[in-house]
């Protein structure tokens, strides 16, 4: 049983000094210790242009003319991987020795300034630069006018000479109103104007027409009237008792004035 | 007395796109003793637009009335115009009475002379024996006692003469100036 122990205890001893049998001490010297100054990036701006030209890509779009495409699948090489490391874990050990910090060497970080103006770069002109142009002449106010709605006064025109031109109609006296030695006077007037009998004549009415400038004269047995046409002298002629009557042989018609009461 | 009577017919008419008007004084007789007519008047379209309806009866009343009225030397009795221009609101400022005569279809007055009153501004009027009454209508400023004086003259000039014919008369010569004028 010892003989066991004793067996066990030799191997781990046999173990362990072959484990730190080749025990080798390395001196490490250390590096000086550089605070290294790093210059920091300059700010910097990217300019980017506004307005990107317009490009025109062409892409083209390969239709399938040639049957459907495929990816290649590249071809498998062998490859002889291996792992060395195992090979090298060994047992040993080495011992690092520190050396302690030395104090008092620094560096000075200088902090470069900004730049005043940013640069821009890659300005690119817009393809098109409109004018613009000022109207000068402004709108003009506009002006009031002023529209008088009155209609114009007209002349007055004298027109008797046209209208004595038309008929005018005049219409009989009843004689039957008259005083009956006025009528009789009358009658004595008229064949004495006539020369005719005044059993021949039938009177067809007594009529006060101007004395003179009748140019025309018609007789309107309908409606026992007589229609006149006057001349301008007519207007400041005296108005006279006028008597038309016919024969009554030849139904010839006979007129004459008579005196005026 | 019949002699003084002078009666003043007026009449405007629209021929086409003008006014014109006349006014004939004639004597108991219905003889002419003055005519004046206007020249035609042709408004312009503005002011058709702006004076709208009334432009005609401005027209007559104002312009084409008040221009021959003034031409007469001496007033007339009575101031006669078609039943239509009086019915339509006559608003002249004539300075003797303003009337309209028109034929009607009533029955005969008992006798010539008689007149009956059918309304303040209307009275028959028989002129003739067995005819129609006459129709008188007096515009609205001829008051009662005006209108029974104008009723006799009326009455004696209606003895000697047709009182609706003149104006007949003041048409037609109107309607051959325009076509003389054209």
């Amino acid at each position: 049983m010892f003989g066991r122990v004793r067996g066990a205890m030799a191997d781990a001893a046999e173990t362990l000094r072959r484990a730190f049998a080749g025990l080798t001490v390395v001196t490490v010297v250390p590096e000086p210790f550089h605070v290294g100054s790093r210059r920091g990036k300059l700010l910097a701006v990217n300019p980017r242009p506004g307005l990107d030209l317009l490009a025109a890509m062409g892409r083209g779009t390969r239709l399938f003319h040639d049957g459907v495409p495929c990816q290649v699948l590249p071809p498998f090489e062998a490859k002889l991987q291996a792992e060395a490391g195992w090979a090298h874990w060994g047992t040993e050990a080495e011992v690092v020795r520190m050396t302690p910090l030395e104090p008092g060497r620094a560096a000075r970080i200088t902090v470069p300034p900004l730049p005043r103006q940013a640069r821009t770069l890659g300005r690119v002109e817009p393809p098109a630069c409109p004018g613009t142009r000022r109207i000068a002449d402004p709108l003009v106010p506009p002006g009031t006018r002023r529209l008088d709605p009155r209609l114009t006064e007209v002349n007055a025109l004298a027109g008797l000479e046209a209208i004595l031109g038309l008929p005018i109609p005049i219409r009989a006296e009843d004689i039957q109103r008259l005083p009956k030695g006025l009528w009789m006077r009358y009658s004595l007037q008229l064949v004495r104007g006539t020369g005719e009998n005044v059993r021949n004549l039938e009177v067809l009415g007594l009529f006060r027409i101007p004395r003179k400038g009748v140019s025309d004269l018609r007789h309107d047995p309908r409606q026992s009237r007589i229609l006149i046409r006057l001349e301008a002298s007519s207007v400041r002629a005296p108005r006279e008792p006028f008597i038309l009557a016919r024969r009554k042989d030849d139904g010839a018609l006979l007129s004459c004035f008579v005196e005026g009461s | 007395m019949a002699e003084s009577i002078k009666l003043a017919y007026f009449m405007a008419v629209k021929e086409g796109a003008s006014y014109l008007g006349g006014l004939l004084v004639t004597d108991t007789s219905g003889i002419p003793l003055d005519f004046r007519y206007t020249e035609p008047i042709t408004p312009t379209h503005l002011q058709s637009i702006l004076y709208g309806k009334s432009l005609e009866p401005h027209l007559k009343e104002e312009v084409i009335q008040k221009t021959l009225l003034k031409e007469l030397k001496t007033p007339p009795d009575l101031f006669i115009l078609s039943a239509t221009e009086l019915a339509g609101g006559w608003s002249g400022d004539a300075k003797c009475p303003v009337l309209a005569v028109q034929k009607s279809q009533e029955t005969p007055l008992v006798k010539v002379g008689t007149t009956f009153r059918a309304g303040p501004r209307d009275i028959l009027l028989q002129l003739a024996e067995g005819a129609a009454p006459l129709r008188v209508m007096f515009a609205a400023s001829v008051d009662a006692a005006a209108q029974e004086q104008a009723m006799a003259k009326l009455l004696e000039a209606g003895y000697h003469m047709d009182l609706t014919e003149p104006l007949e008369r003041v048409t037609v010569a109107l309607q051959s100036l325009v076509v003389k004028g054209s």
